[in-house]
């Protein structure tokens, strides 16, 4: 036990495991990786006959991208990453925050936002394009920009 | 409540109720954070990739290369290089796990298997810049800045600016978040490097325990968990 634990007991001592509990975790550690590599190669095959099968940019096959790298994170945080190991309430203290933080960035402003901005994009981008010509027109006439 | 002694016994002091060392549950955190950073330069992404939904390029018709190979075939660098990165991710944690049998010989081949395979990565990505920066003989033609004048010029390739596969946000998306990305691919193999020496010099055979293994460990997979996130966005969709 080392200096820096003030009596606490060591954790990192904790995590070692005997040879006959390592075969099993590794063969665990082997099924997810194959598991892994058949999502990539059904997302690659999916992807090669997205324009075949006239599914390119559809809703179907955004969700279904999408939950297959979902389904690909967890398996690399719970199996990989041992979170699915470590204590419950460490695991939560961990991916709730993260997991809330996120469905907020998706929803509010992926869609709601992304979706306004797309619908309203000639109105509100207007200015801009308004500005940039003026830009351009000055730099036509030989000025400078400020 | 079922539960309440050993909620009591967790917290009222003397062990961690989280069951794990000061370095470890900090690196989680350290994670925690990249991971929201990552997660807002994505959400920036998605929010302009939705805006300019009618726009935006297909990727499977940018990312058309592959090495030694003249002809186009989308999706399968990227392929190889989410084949690299997770191989990687699998000595990694082989690694780990030798290391929690205090196995030396085992880290050291693991790690070092690791570290190759990052560089691989890498350099994958430094190629798949270069045929990006340089684009297609045929080229687009864009208005763009010209010795002070604005003209229609035929332009090759992408940067920050303008790029000829579509719009200029495409591609300064790309650059920042697969730089990003790339820049941790690179700290991740630096790290990996330090520690795997430090297992060449017994470090951790002295010390009893291989828990910087299993921290470095635990970025390598962060960096992974990253790549399926940005082979999805931006290759995929």
């Amino acid at each position: 036990m080392s200096e820096f634990h003030d009596g606490f007991p060591s954790y990192e001592h904790m995590a070692i495991h005997s040879e006959e509990a390592g075969k099993k975790i590794r063969r665990k550690l082997w099924n997810v990786f194959w598991i892994m590599l058949a999502i990539t190669l059904i997302e690659l095959w999916i992807g090669f006959k997205a324009e075949d099968w006239h599914i390119n940019g559809t809703l179907l096959i955004k969700v279904l991208f999408i939950g297959f790298t979902v389904l690909k994170a967890a398996y690399i945080v719970l199996s990989f990453m041992h979170l699915g190991d470590e204590e419950k309430v460490f695991r939560y203290l961990v991916l709730v925050p993260f997991i809330v933080f996120v469905l907020y960035l998706v929803a509010l402003v992926d869609l709601s936002e992304g979706s306004y901005s797309k619908d309203y994009r000639y109105v509100i981008d207007k200015n801009i394009i308004d500005q940039q010509n003026e830009v351009k027109a000055r730099h036509a006439a030989g000025g400078h920009a400020e | 409540m079922a539960g309440h002694a050993a909620v009591e016994a967790h917290w009222k002091g003397g062990v961690s109720p989280f069951g794990v060392s000061y370095g470890k549950m900090m690196m989680w955190f350290f994670l925690i954070s990249d991971a929201f950073t990552f997660s807002g330069l994505l959400a920036a992404y998605g929010f302009m990739r939705h805006k300019f939904s009618d726009l935006w390029p297909n990727p499977g018709e940018v990312f058309t290369h592959f090495p030694f190979y003249e002809g186009h075939i989308p999706l399968a660098y990227v392929g190889l290089m989410t084949f690299i990165l997770i191989m990687s991710s699998v000595t990694m944690v082989l690694a780990v796990e030798a290391g929690h049998r205090n196995d030396k010989r085992g880290v050291s081949i693991w790690m070092f298997l690791t570290i190759i395979g990052g560089l691989a990565f890498v350099g994958s990505q430094a190629w798949e810049w270069y045929h990006f920066i340089v684009g297609t003989e045929k080229g687009a033609v864009r208005n763009i800045l010209v010795d002070g004048q604005w003209k229609d010029v035929v332009v090759h390739g992408a940067n920050l600016t303008y790029n000829e596969y579509g719009l200029p946000v495409f591609g300064d998306f790309f650059f920042f978040i697969t730089g990003f990305h790339g820049t941790h691919v690179f700290s991740g193999v630096v790290l990996n490097a330090i520690i795997f020496i430090n297992v060449l010099n017994d470090t951790y055979t002295r010390r009893g325990h291989y828990e910087m293994v299993e921290k470095v460990g635990l970025y390598w997979h962060f960096v992974d968990l990253v790549w399926v996130f940005v082979f999805t966005f931006f290759y995929l969709l």
